[in-house]
């Protein structure tokens, strides 16, 4: 410690303040726009009015008659809740599988349900809305949940794969030998045990449904539409409604974010897909 | 026994969902790249249809080929997705290691340095190229003209004001324009993506080997030894694992090339993709198939040099 | 009851077969060892017993029954792991109760079980823990409580020890071997560490390579090792194995002879040689010597604290009665 002692005082000094600058300013467009979010439309353009200015909270309280912004929140909060609960019901046997009963082709099946993530969405654009009009499905909340659910079921499978590898063989070994089945060995082992990983993959599936911004906004148009076609649809021309946007926007990432922030460690173990510890 | 069945059939819903989501629109992508198939065609009604009587050969595949956004596209997708790919390891290095050791609210500044993570694509579109990035009316266009006002200002000024008479007025860079929205594009994901970069970095390094740290440091390492020795050998496999995810998000950008510029100028191939889905659909999914071809380049590449050490 | 019979088991992993044909009888009431270097694949026979593994060919008759398709939980044994595999987010009492629960027990029959286990396992106040509070042996307890309550017809031990500190492992020892007296339930049980085998078991079966050399009891192994690799691996120090002129004297390709069985002196004997480390324990001192034809070092047990230094000559000679012969195949010549 002593030789790192030696040049420390001004480089922890330094260090401490340009760490904070750093974090400061990736920050600041997020400070930003919900700075923006309290000024009226008219103040938001103005330099005079950069940092101070009479905060109101009526871009807030308006979003309902700009924006209809409560019923796309709903829209994104049910598909994305549902998208999650059907990504891990299929996720979750399909993980527990392979960690605990690995054949030679698990890695291969693994190696390719990430690949399907790989395909460009592009390419299929148009089969898939041919094939939702014809269904009938096209707008509809069970194409989009059913959509997200499948574009994320890659990431969710791997997830909970690197979490449940991490239980010992032997726990459901013991299981075995205690006479449970497999539904019982889900149920009053893995689950209870995983419940951590499982949790964080949840939250980040339902974090990758809430901003997708590919499908949600192609195969909607106003009964199922989510926030990202909301943005997307509103996209002020040249610094018109910078508010009234910035609020709108800020309520469409804040709670994310929020959720964000408290499970940032689980999301590190679990998008490295186990490879970082 | 049922050892071999059981566990099959636990993970036959997910396979077979995730294989008819593939093969189903994908298989239907190839057709339509075969005929001649567009939505609106007054002259031609029966090429609205598809049908194999339409059938068109590589036409399609000719036709992409030959049209002066093709390339384009590629060499902008690549573009993009290598930049970013760039900057944010570089960034997230350097970032992780500075506040990987411990400062007075390290916390803090980890919790604002992760969350643009979180931010929805179409947000961060919008915030960056509006209330950031406009010439005019953004914080760009602000500090431009605040910065030509004090130039103006200093002028005035008796005997420095000389000098100053010789800089230029600053112009601020549109990058809604042609030659720069590509770079609104990889500003705005590079901000987003870096902190996932540090996150995944900042985790890697706290695993490091202190003792071996220690041991170089009474081999009399300097610290830049240290980093370039150690640390970034370290680093190697979260890099690979970086890098890999990211270029799967990033292949498919589509939400930022649309708010900033409608894909003027700045066109990747999704993007090419949707425009061609406007009217022709056969040219459209030729473009489709070129994306998965190159996309399964970029994968067999990516899993290749990462795949092993994730099995482990 | 638990009469465990294999036969002609075999198990491969892919092309590679851990286990080629093997015939085991494990009577009921016997405590069995399988003891064996690592790798040797007695874990994996213990696993197949189990059920946690389909063995590749052959039969597993528990009891005179074929039990090879039957689930492990059904086959009426109970294994203890080497990780104890106690599931961490149940209480002691949650996972005693477990196997009970699962096959339906009524729950005051659950109930008194799982405090006559705790009451002679010295568990009993410790049964609303869980398992992360819990020191390594008493954790061991607690698997061996899971195990008991079920009433098995056999217990399966897998190197249950081995995660245990020196005086813990010693203290679990003699509580398993006092278990095993007052319950008269077959046990199986897999350790490397020889010590244990002979210490615990009225039969050991010493494995190789999945291969068993030798079943017997713990001193018919010592006194009547079947071939080099039984003499050398049962013991401790090792036995000495003697090749060249002094081994053909006793027209035998390898002549053995234990350290226990070497008479020392630093004036006459049948061999000479010069001392290398003498490890002194107090009551016993190992000498390790070099120079001795065919054998190097060779090690000597003295009783005793013996007064050598390092390079001392000394003079040793063998117990003529003691000394194993070996022919060129490896195995023991009478």
């Amino acid at each position: 410690m002593a030789i790192v002692a030696q040049n420390s005082k001004y480089g922890q000094t330094g260090r401490t303040i340009l760490a904070w600058a750093v974090g400061l300013l990736f920050f600041f467009p997020i400070f930003w726009l919900v700075l923006t979010s309290f000024k009226t439309d008219a103040d938001a353009v103005k330099p005079e009015f950069l940092f101070f200015f009479t905060p109101t909270l009526e871009n807030y309280t308006n979003m309902t008659e700009n924006y209809d912004y409560w019923r796309f929140a709903t829209n994104s909060v049910i598909t994305s809740v549902f998208a999650t609960i059907f990504a891990l019901a299929v996720g979750i046997p399909c993980a527990y599988a392979m960690a605990f009963n690995p054949s030679r082709a698990t890695k291969d099946v693994l190696m390719w349900m990430l690949s399907t993530k790989m395909l460009p969405a592009a390419a299929v654009l148009y089969p898939m809305t041919f094939l939702t009009k014809s269904l009938g499905l096209f707008d509809t909340h069970f194409m989009v949940i059913i959509v997200l659910c499948l574009i994320n079921l890659p990431i969710v499978v791997w997830m909970l794969f690197t979490y449940f590898k991490e239980i010992p063989k032997e726990i459901i070994e013991a299981g075995q030998m205690d006479g449970v089945n497999t539904w019982g060995e889900i149920k009053e082992i893995l689950i209870p045990l995983a419940w951590g990983g499982i949790a964080s993959t949840a939250l980040l599936c339902f974090i990758f449904c809430w901003n997708e911004a590919y499908w949600t906004v192609r195969l909607t148009t106003t009964d199922a539409a989510t926030l990202s076609k909301l943005i997307e649809g509103n996209r002020a021309p040249e610094g018109l409604f910078f508010g009234r946007l910035s609020a709108v926007s800020a309520a469409a990432v804040g709670p994310i974010i929020v959720l964000g922030w408290f499970c940032q460690k689980q999301l590190v173990q679990g998008l490295s897909f186990g490879a970082v510890k | 026994m049922s050892n071999r069945t059981l566990p099959r059939l636990l993970q036959s819903p997910a396979v077979l969902l995730l294989l008819v989501w593939m093969l189903v629109p994908l298989s239907m992508t190839l057709y339509f790249s075969f005929i001649r198939y567009v939505l609106n065609n007054l002259r031609r009604p029966e090429w609205t249809t598809p049908a194999l009587s339409n059938w068109r050969g590589f036409g399609n595949y000719e036709f992409v080929l030959k049209s002066k956004d093709f390339l384009f596209a590629i060499q902008n997708s690549l573009l993009i997705v290598c930049s970013i790919l760039f900057l944010t390891v570089i960034l997230g290095v350097l970032i992780a290691v500075l506040i990987n050791k411990s400062f007075p609210g390290q916390g803090i500044v980890r919790v604002l340095l992760i969350s643009p993570f979180f931010v929805m694509p179409a947000v961060n579109a919008v915030l960056w190229i509006n209330m950031i990035l406009d010439p005019v009316l953004g914080l760009q266009g602000i500090a431009v003209a605040g910065l030509n006002e004090m130039v103006a200002g200093l002028r005035e000024m008796p005997v420095l004001g000389g000098f100053f008479s010789l800089w230029p007025e600053f112009n601020p860079i549109s990058f809604r324009a042609t030659q720069t929205s590509a770079y609104a594009v990889i500003i705005m994901v590079t901000w987003q993506w870096t902190p996932f970069a540090i996150l995944i970095f900042m985790t890697s390094l706290q695993s490091e080997d202190q003792q071996q740290k220690e041991a170089a440091i009474l081999d009399g390492a300097s610290t830049w030894s240290q980093f370039r020795f150690l640390t970034l050998p370290h680093l190697g496999r979260p890099i690979a694992i970086v890098v890999m995810i990211q270029a799967i998000f990033h292949l498919s950008l589509y939400a930022e090339i649309e708010i900033v510029s409608r894909g003027n100028g700045n066109k990747n191939l999704p993007y090419l993709i949707g425009e061609f889905a406007n009217n022709n659909i056969g040219a459209a999914s030729a473009t489709g198939i070129f994306a998965v071809i190159l996309a399964n380049i970029v994968a067999i590449f990516l899993l290749r040099m990462i795949g092993k050490t994730l099995m482990e | 009851m638990g009469r465990i019979v294999l036969e002609n088991v075999t198990k491969s992993f892919g092309e590679t077969q851990v286990i080629p044909p093997l015939d085991l009888t494990i009577e009921d009431g016997e405590f069995a060892v399988f003891v064996g270097p690592s790798g040797c694949g007695k874990s994996t026979l213990l696993r197949v017993i189990a059920g946690l593994e389909d063995c590749t060919s052959g039969k597993v008759f528990i009891d005179g029954e074929d039990m090879t398709q039957i689930s492990p939980s059904k086959r009426g044994l109970a294994m203890v792991f080497q990780s104890y595999a106690l599931y961490p987010h149940m209480t002691v009492r949650k996972n005693i109760a477990f196997p009970m629960r699962m096959a339906g027990m009524p729950e005051d029959e659950q109930n008194k079980r799982i405090e006559a286990a705790a009451a002679s396992l010295n568990l009993t106040d410790y049964l609303d823990r869980k398992p992360g509070q819990l020191s390594g042996g008493q954790r061991q307890r607690v698997a061996i409580g899971r195990a008991i309550v079920r009433d098995p017809s056999a217990f399966l031990f897998d190197e249950p020890l081995s995660n245990l500190d020196a005086a813990l492992r010693v203290g679990m020892r003699l509580e398993i071997t006092e278990m095993h007296e007052r319950m008269k339930t077959t046990m199986i049980y897999v350790t490397h560490d020889q010590v244990e085998a002979m210490t615990m078991a009225n039969k050991i079966v010493v494995l190789q390579a999945g291969v068993i050399e030798q079943v017997g009891s713990p001193l018919e192994l010592y006194h009547k090792p079947r071939n080099k690799f039984v003499a050398g691996f049962i013991g401790s120090p090792k036995m000495n194995l003697i090749e060249g002129a002094e081994a053909a004297k006793h027209d035998a390709h390898t002549i053995g002879i234990r350290p226990e069985h070497i008479e020392v002196s630093t004036t006459e004997g049948l061999w000479q040689g010069s001392v290398g480390v003498a490890e002194r324990l107090g009551s016993d001192t190992f000498i390790h010597i070099h120079g001795v034809d065919g054998c190097d070092p060779m090690t000597v047990r003295a009783s005793g604290d013996v007064e050598v230094r390092h390079g001392d000559t000394i003079y040793l000679t063998p117990d003529a009665t003691q000394i194993h012969k070996f022919g060129a195949d490896g195995l023991r010549m009478e």
